[in-house]
């Protein structure tokens, strides 16, 4: 940290963090269709890429990334997500931190690939399919959705989807930076205002 | 207009300390996007639904607070009546949407209640006196600020794109989202200009402890909410 941390840096963090999670919690409405939740780590980072583009092109100080990953989490964790998301977003928000460093805040590639490693948080939201949590999260939807869309459920996740998943953050995450690079070209850079 | 935190709190009945609302934030998110829908839980689902409503009623939101109990009894009766006596696809849609909305709606609206009765100045001595650090009470203070103004811009926009008769005929998703979010955007980075020039204006920037004016205390009916609230957690995590 070069120089100390503004106010201004803060409200830059607020406003962005809720658009970003505007963006993202109007993609994840469609992730309750079977199938698109499984492909909601694919689809969710490309719509999200192109505003945390313009984030990144505004974030000047280490420290930033990790505090909007760390209001996410709050947010997921008030809105009905299990503890796992903490280590989940604070540990992409870090990652997407050393990333941003690596370009000093200014390389367009090191964007794009903090846009890929950002999205890793949304494995967060899904961790409740897997591992440990599988059986009991499941056995409380039976009530509320119904054995039939928890069998889909079940179908669509075996332990492999997780990995894939993995993969399919990254990718996303990519697709997104580079399309959310391309508006900025087309619309901001002109404007003189990222 | 007031947006988002107002600036004055002082209508309605029961005025709550920020901290209570938070308690019963979490508590209903928790049980109702969890919970399950026989026995204890189900007694429990129905008292978290009906906070809201009373507490939207406190603050003389009546017709929020009616719109809200319509969608909710709809949504009950759906998964009650309906659904059990049709199949196939149409069941799954159903279901999925009504489970959608008796699961998020109550805590969509405690959130909205939450927003709507808090000041700024409110939030930010109550998450003070919590001892939260200033740099997550800042961006939380600006994002409840901003949501507001999102919904209102991306409906600017939408009328905006209509009169030039832009909006159906663009048969592209990504074309679609370009013209939505790009103005968004736009208006984003305005608008963190403009606040962050506000907050130079009012020494927000200055440092030292920040002072407040108006009364944060949390008195009895607060700590009987919150115990009720912390009651439901843990009965809901004992059955």
């Amino acid at each position: 940290m070069e120089k100390k941390f503004e106010i201004k840096d803060l409200i830059t963090v607020g406003i962005f963090t809720a658009l970003y999670f505007a963006v993202t919690f109007a993609v994840a409405c469609i992730g309750f269709i079977p199938i698109f939740m499984v492909l909601m780590p694919l689809i969710g980072p490309i719509f999200t890429g192109i505003p945390l583009m313009l984030y990144f092109s505004k974030i000047k100080h280490f420290g930033m990334i990790t505090i909007t990953s760390i209001i996410i989490a709050i947010l997921m964790f008030i809105t009905g997500h299990h503890y796992p998301i903490f280590i989940f977003c604070i540990g992409a928000g870090l990652i997407t931190e050393l990333v941003l460093k690596a370009g000093n805040y200014q390389s367009i590639k090191s964007c794009v690939i903090g846009s890929s490693t950002f999205s890793l948080w949304m494995l967060g939201m899904v961790i409740a399919f897997f591992f440990g949590f599988r059986e009991d999260y499941f056995a409380s939807l039976v009530d509320g959705y119904g054995q039939e869309y928890v069998d889909k459920m079940m179908g669509y996740t075996p332990t492999w989807v997780f990995f894939a998943m993995i993969v399919m953050c990254l990718i996303g995450g990519l697709i997104g930076g580079l399309l959310g690079a391309k508006v900025l070209k087309k619309h901001f850079r002109k404007a003189g205002m990222a | 207009m007031e947006l988002g935190l107002s600036s004055t709190s002082d209508k309605g009945i029961l005025k709550l300390d920020p901290r209570t609302k938070l308690c019963l934030l979490i508590a209903i998110s928790i049980i109702m996007v969890g919970g399950k829908t026989v026995g204890v839980e189900y007694v429990l689902r129905v008292i978290c639904a009906a906070i809201p409503f009373v507490l939207l009623l406190t603050v003389r939101h009546v017709k929020s607070a009616l719109i809200y109990i319509i969608i909710l009894g709809i949504s009950v009766f759906c998964e009650g009546s309906v659904i059990p006596n049709i199949s196939g696809a149409p069941n799954l849609i159903l279901m999925i949407i009504c489970g959608i909305i008796s699961r998020f709606v109550p805590g969509y609206m405690m959130g909205w209640y939450t927003v709507r009765s808090t000041s700024v100045s409110e939030f930010m001595t109550a998450m003070d006196k919590m001892h939260i650090p200033y740099f997550i009470t800042i961006p939380f203070s600006v994002m409840f600020r901003y949501f507001p103004t999102l919904g209102e811009e991306y409906r600017s926009i939408h009328d905006a794109m209509k009169m030039r008769e832009i909006g159906q005929s663009v048969k592209n998703p990504f074309t679609y989202i370009e013209y939505v979010l790009v103005p968004i955007m736009m208006s984003t980075v305005r608008i963190a200009d403009e606040l962050s020039a506000a907050s130079l204006t009012k020494g927000l920037s200055a440092g030292g402890r920040r002072t407040h004016i108006c009364q944060i205390n949390i008195r009895l009916y607060d700590w009987l909410l919150m115990f009720g609230a912390l009651a439901m957690i843990v009965l809901f995590f004992v059955f």
